[in-house]
């Protein structure tokens, strides 16, 4: 009986390879990643070796993609994981994908509005490639095709938060607390149920005078908001122990995006509106230290080319509607995103890029230059730095971690 | 600006061609000549592989591959591309709508796999050099004579063949050349050599036609080599896989082919 077993499986297993070698594609990269910490004792901030493999096949009705990739450090564990692993169904008007996968939506570029569904990796803060910043999520999603517009449909069924560095990391972010607070994370996990699941839909136009998308989600908010319990002495009115409480909540959002062309330059905007997001607050009246408010993000950008140069710039706006002074965030936050890329020398083999986040609210900043070039096909050699300043905000708190760094990619 | 089907990288010559013999006695202008080569009949679909093999100075070769689709919906052309090779640009998609209103700029979109999104792109950059070639995109569009003041140089033999030598040059004076020049043979229409200069009036590169093919009629360029002299780098392109008029379904040229790709 075992003996059959086996011999089925390995029967299976040669059917489907003989089946499908035909078809199937095996791509990927390997690439060799190291940075140093601009500081005195020029510490490594990442040495990384990453195997990056795509497997897929695709037929007129039927295809699928895995997509496994391994990250190995110096200093810590390898990271073995799958980014994607889904079938695609093809039919005449609408398609259907199954499994793990990337979802990405809007015409922002290196900012997270409508773009809402894959969750972030922020364990090497914003610095990753885009494709590894997004996380796959288990998902069903169904394109239903109208001429040049499109119905999207997506169901996710197991919720799966955004990825925040280690303890230790020098991207981890230490919450500010008056005393040294307990963590419990007993309501941090979301328990996977249909009455958990989130779902999204989509509408976009696709046309010659402007492509568009209208979206709606009833989501969970990716980023937990930690809820605080105090005690404090009756007598003394001091605060004598603290429990933080990481909580993800319900969050419903609505918002499109579009871009057009208005003569040689490309005009991209996105705005989502979102309803009931937490926020931390100082509020002494507030039982767990959060409050509930509606919230606006949008961005206004443009694409051009001058002398061969292209730019591309975004005004970012998020906006707390109902403010009050207690909440820990700002009421206004502005962003501007700032990108002028070049190709130089025969056969557009070295690249020039200089790509920056400015924060005009807490005067805080990234610029990150970049220098590639194409040793022959398939092979790049990257030089490049991140460069933060300011004080305090998003960019600013890393102010300490400015360093540069070397990428050594074989793409096959 | 519309790209007619027997550009982009190829030429394509009508065989039935009738006129050659109606005209043959009446002394043609530049610009009529060229107005032959840009009305030339072409077909309303075609499917080809691309190969670009970039040669620079010292002779290595780097090879980009494409698989291209190309149909004429009557007042816009639509033409999708899917980058197969190299590996790190493959499943890279372009898509163009280009229109015959000359008033209205084409309409382009690349879908870029790392990013999984379709992108709007400006078709202003015309002067930028495709997937790091010789061609620029301008190269590889139609130009409309009505763009240029054109001239007879002389007449003269290339390949045995009797060519008109026509020098171009743009009435816009930001045009990225100062001058073209032109070998058109004589009485069907199709140029065989042409010489590009600079802004600064400087001699720049040339197209020279290496192959041509009879498919369902029409005469096929398989093969074009643009030489840069100024970079002394070569591009060659080949057409290869050719089918005409097979019945390109319309939803080939939507942004849900662009993600799906091949």
């Amino acid at each position: 009986m075992k003996k059959r077993f086996f011999t089925l499986i390995i029967s299976l297993i040669l059917i489907i390879w003989f089946g499908f070698a035909d078809g199937l594609q095996i791509t990927g990269y390997v690439r060799n990643y190291d940075g140093v910490l601009l500081n005195d004792d020029m510490d490594f901030s990442i040495v990384q070796n990453t195997l990056d493999l795509n497997f897929s096949m695709q037929t007129s009705k039927v295809g699928f993609k895995v997509n496994p990739y391994i990250y190995q450090y110096s200093d810590k564990t390898t990271v073995f994981d799958v980014r994607e692993a889904y079938l695609d169904l093809f039919f005449n008007s609408f398609d259907l994908r199954i499994g793990k996968q990337q979802i990405i939506w809007g015409k922002a570029d290196g900012v997270f509005i409508t773009d809402i569904i894959s969750p972030k990796d922020l364990t090497e803060f914003l610095l990753r490639d885009f494709e590894e910043i997004r996380m796959g999520v288990t998902a069903v999603k169904f394109d239903y095709y109208i001429g040049d517009n499109t119905f999207e449909l997506v169901w996710v069924p197991v919720f799966s938060a955004t990825k925040f560095p280690e303890q230790g990391s020098i991207w981890a972010v230490t919450p500010q607390f008056p005393i040294q607070p307990q963590f419990d994370f007993s309501r941090k996990d979301i328990k996977p149920s249909i009455k958990n699941s989130e779902i999204f839909a989509k509408y976009s136009v696709f046309s010659s005078a402007i492509d568009f998308e209208i979206m709606g989600g009833y989501t969970w908010d990716a980023d937990p908001v930690i809820h605080t319990l105090k005690q404090i002495d009756p007598f003394t009115h001091q605060l004598l122990s603290l429990t933080a409480i990481p909580e993800h909540h319900r969050l419903t959002v609505a918002g499109g995006s579009f871009s057009t062309t208005l003569g040689p330059v490309v005009i991209r905007g996105e705005g989502a509106y979102y309803w009931g997001k937490y926020f931390q607050s100082e509020d002494p009246m507030l039982k767990e230290g959060v409050v509930e408010k509606d919230y606006l993000n949008y961005l206004l950008g443009a694409d051009f080319t001058i002398k061969g140069i292209k730019f591309s710039t975004q005004f970012i706006q998020q906006y707390i509607l109902d403010y009050d002074n207690f909440i820990v965030n700002n009421e206004v936050n502005n962003l501007m995103t700032f990108l002028a890329r070049k190709d130089l020398l025969s056969g557009d083999t070295l690249h020039l890029e200089l790509f920056s986040y400015f924060g005009l609210t807490d005067e805080d900043g990234l610029i990150r230059p970049k220098i590639s070039y194409d040793i022959t096909d398939g092979v790049n050699i990257l030089l490049g730095a991140n460069i933060f300043f300011g004080d305090k905000g998003m960019f600013g708190r890393f102010n300490k971690n400015d360093m540069v760094y070397v990428k050594i990619k074989y793409s096959f | 600006m519309k790209m007619k089907l027997r550009n982009f990288i190829i030429l394509i010559i009508a065989v039935t061609f009738v006129s050659g013999g109606l005209f043959a006695q009446k002394k043609l202008t530049g610009l009529e000549i060229m107005k032959k080569v840009y009305n030339r009949p072409s077909p309303k679909e075609m499917e080809a592989k691309l190969t670009m093999t970039l040669i620079s100075s010292s002779g290595s070769k780097r090879v980009r591959t494409i698989k291209q689709f190309i149909k004429d919906f009557g007042k816009v052309e639509k033409k999708i591309m899917f980058f197969l090779a190299p590996a790190d640009v493959r499943n890279t998609s372009f898509m163009n709508w280009s229109y015959d209103d000359p008033n209205k700029d084409d309409d382009q979109w690349i879908y870029l796999p790392a990013l999984k999104k379709v992108k709007r792109i400006s078709s202003d950059s015309k002067g930028d050099y495709f997937m790091g070639s010789d061609f620029t995109y301008d190269d590889l569009g139609d130009r409309n004579p009505e763009e240029d003041n054109h001239k007879i140089l002389r007449m003269e033999k290339v390949n045995g063949l009797d060519c008109y030598v026509i020098e171009s040059t743009p009435k816009d004076e930001d045009y990225m050349y100062s001058k073209t020049i032109t070998w058109v043979v004589k009485d069907r229409w199709y140029g065989v050599k042409k010489d590009f200069y600079d802004e600064d009036g400087e001699y720049l590169k040339t197209l020279t036609l290496k192959k041509a093919e009879n498919i369902k009629g029409y005469w096929i360029i398989v093969t074009v080599e643009m030489f840069n002299k100024q970079k002394n780098h070569k591009t060659i392109m080949h057409l290869s896989d050719i089918k005409i008029d097979t019945g390109i379904p319309s939803r080939m040229f939507t942004e849900r082919m662009m993600k799906r790709g091949l």
